[in-house]
């Protein structure tokens, strides 16, 4: 509903009649979502942390926290940097690993009214064998994101994810062990990421999520050392953003898989950036820290956004600053 | 809860050279806030900093549906915090975290380094009321850091408080480490060893300080056999346990297992028998 030009904060209201207006589901290869606002792996731990300020039934869909095979205690503390509009972090993959997951976590993951996206980690081909295995179709998980980009773990994640004919053999390999859709999630941190996306197009993906954070640093200058344990971290939040819009508008340009877009969105002029750029759905992470209404504003943005230029459907608009 | 607080009071406590900020917020936290919980609140109206910053409560109004949060000025986010203005309002998500368990009964003593008392007030009004024995000992650096700290607070409440300064200038001179074993040590020494059980049934302890100086008190407590909560502070992303950016390293009394806790969510407050102080990894 809109007043006097604005949104109406009656989000119900707001809602129901625009559904009638707008065409919110996205398809991205097989994977349908009911809208294209997603929620970042990392920044959404399994799915119920933020349920009592935004609405899970709301979401498009939500990314799980990355696993691993084996149970990970995660990296030394500090983790976290604060840097202006945006941070550094270092978790290191912190997971309760698989069989946990299964046995704890997964009966409620399951049980959560939105797609969920389980993303998984590996330090050999054979940890991503084993992860694509356990997740298969009527397994409570929707899709798996492929992380070959985490820049917190030594000899693992990211070494897949700037070398193309590892990301290549990884993402074959997974959609070898899976019959769910595969999205591989590319690494800023390369020389070169229209080839990395021709490399997971090639190995079979269906999705291309991007971009993981970029590696960055920053020191305590009393201390004189690093602030983060771990030395380096991942930089997320809109600090990243045009990095991450010029990415999306290469690879949209060179592959026929759907994107992803992420990488510091917090308002839906943000995530319209990187749909006009080529994604066809948009994931928020860091944002949810600052907002945790991000997802929602974002999604009431965008409709409303598409009914001011009068375009019947979000996927209408993807692309279009090509 | 997600939502607008509308600031009251805001103003330094005491001397502004401690840099001691006490925020009046009215707000709905205030129907459910427990001691030892936070809240986390958004300072700066632009991106830098980004972050929320989380404050521990310091007291509860619930009747006027207001929380005091007491800080003090340290970084970027509290000196552009320092400049919100009564009549102003503030996001606040909260009451956030798992707070300090009130003792059925006996004996609750409280520690306090530094600024670390904040979180502990709510704690003895509700041993207060509940009629527990109560009383807190404060290490700080001098009496002026007490008078800006709010000491006044724990005086209007009857609270018995025992300080230690490490300049002498009031209570005893030393740290509150010093002052525990000189003021209640002698009367706890029975407790050591066969009758542990039975002392943590009537002595409770509540640590909130610098790390150091939490981990020997618990670890002092823990001898004597009370039974020891911590509450401990990280760096915060998210603060309801989704970035894992703050976490401690437990381990489980019974099967002797290694986990991550959350300090946002699991915690801030701990048991301190649980805590390992020291893993690297």
């Amino acid at each position: 509903m809109k007043v006097n030009g604005k949104i109406e904060d009656n989000y119900e209201n707001y809602t129901e009649k625009s559904k009638e207006d707008i065409d919110l589901t996205v398809e991205l290869g097989p994977l349908t979502l009911r809208n294209p606002i997603i929620t970042c792996s990392g920044t959404y731990g399994f799915g119920d942390e933020y349920a009592p300020y935004c609405p899970v039934e709301k979401l498009g869909g939500i990314t799980l926290k990355g696993l691993t095979p084996e149970q990970r205690l995660g990296n030394p503390l500090p983790r976290l940097a604060e840097t202006p509009a945006g941070m550094l972090n270092s978790v290191g993959l912190e997971n309760p690993g698989l069989e946990d997951f299964l046995q704890s976590y997964l009966p409620k993951v399951r049980e959560l009214p939105t797609t969920v996206i389980a993303n998984i980690s590996g330090f050999s081909l054979r940890d991503y064998e084993i992860m694509a295995n356990a997740f298969q179709a009527g397994s409570g998980i929707d899709a798996i994101e492929v992380n070959i980009s985490c820049p917190n773990v030594k000899h693992g994640g990211m070494h897949f994810g700037t070398h193309p004919d590892s990301a290549q053999e990884v993402i074959a390999l997974v959609k070898a062990k899976t019959n769910l859709p595969v999205i591989a999630k590319l690494s800023p941190n390369v020389t070169d990421i229209v080839q990395m996306a021709k490399a997971v197009e090639q190995g079979g993906a269906d999705i291309i999520s991007m971009i993981n954070t970029l590696l960055g640093m920053s020191i305590d200058i009393e201390r004189r050392q690093p602030i983060l344990a771990n030395k380096v971290g991942g930089l997320s939040g809109p600090a990243i953003r045009p990095v991450a819009v010029r990415m999306v508008w290469q690879v949209a340009q060179a592959v026929n898989i759907p994107i992803i877009g992420m990488g510091g969105i917090l308002t839906w002029q943000d995530a319209a950036e990187f749909m006009l750029a080529g994604a066809r759905a948009v994931s928020i992470g860091t944002g949810n820290f600052v907002n945790p209404l991000a997802p929602l504003e974002v999604l009431e943005g965008i409709e409303e956004y598409c009914r001011r230029h009068g375009f019947a459907a979000v996927s209408d608009i993807v692309g279009l600053a090509h | 809860m997600l939502g607008k607080a509308h600031i009251i009071a805001h103003d330094f406590v005491g001397d502004p050279l401690y840099k001691i900020r006490r925020l009046i917020l009215r707000t709905e936290v205030a129907r459910e806030a427990q001691p030892g919980q936070f809240v986390h609140v958004q300072v700066a109206k632009g991106m830098d900093p980004l972050l929320r910053r989380p404050i521990s409560i310091a007291d509860i109004q619930r009747e006027a549906q207001e929380i005091t949060l007491l800080y003090r000025i340290k970084g970027k986010g509290t000196e552009i915090l320092s400049e919100a203005k009564v009549g102003e309002e503030l996001s606040l998500m909260g009451p956030l975290g798992h707070g300090f368990t009130l003792p059925a009964r006996g004996e609750l003593i409280l520690v306090a380094g530094g600024i670390g008392v904040f979180p502990l007030l709510p704690l003895a009004k509700a041993a207060q009321e509940k009629n527990l024995d109560v009383s807190l000992y404060w290490g700080g650096e001098n009496k002026g850091f007490f008078t800006s700290s709010g000491l006044d607070l724990w005086q209007e409440a009857r609270i018995p408080v025992f300080l230690s300064s490490m300049d002498g200038s009031i209570g005893e001179k030393g740290n509150v480490l010093d002052l525990l074993k000189k003021q209640v040590g002698s009367r706890l020494n029975h407790g050591e060893g066969a009758t542990q059980a039975a002392q943590s049934e009537v002595l409770s302890v509540a640590v909130c300080g610098p790390q150091v100086m939490t981990q020997v008190v618990s670890d002092y407590f823990l001898q004597k056999g009370a039974a020891v909560e911590v509450s401990l502070e990280e760096r915060m992303g998210c603060a309801v346990g989704a970035c894992l950016g703050c976490v401690c390293t437990l381990k489980d009394k019974v099967s002797g297992r290694i986990y991550r806790g959350k300090v946002c969510k699991d915690g801030p407050v701990f048991k301190g028998e649980e805590v390992l102080w020291d893993y690297e990894g």
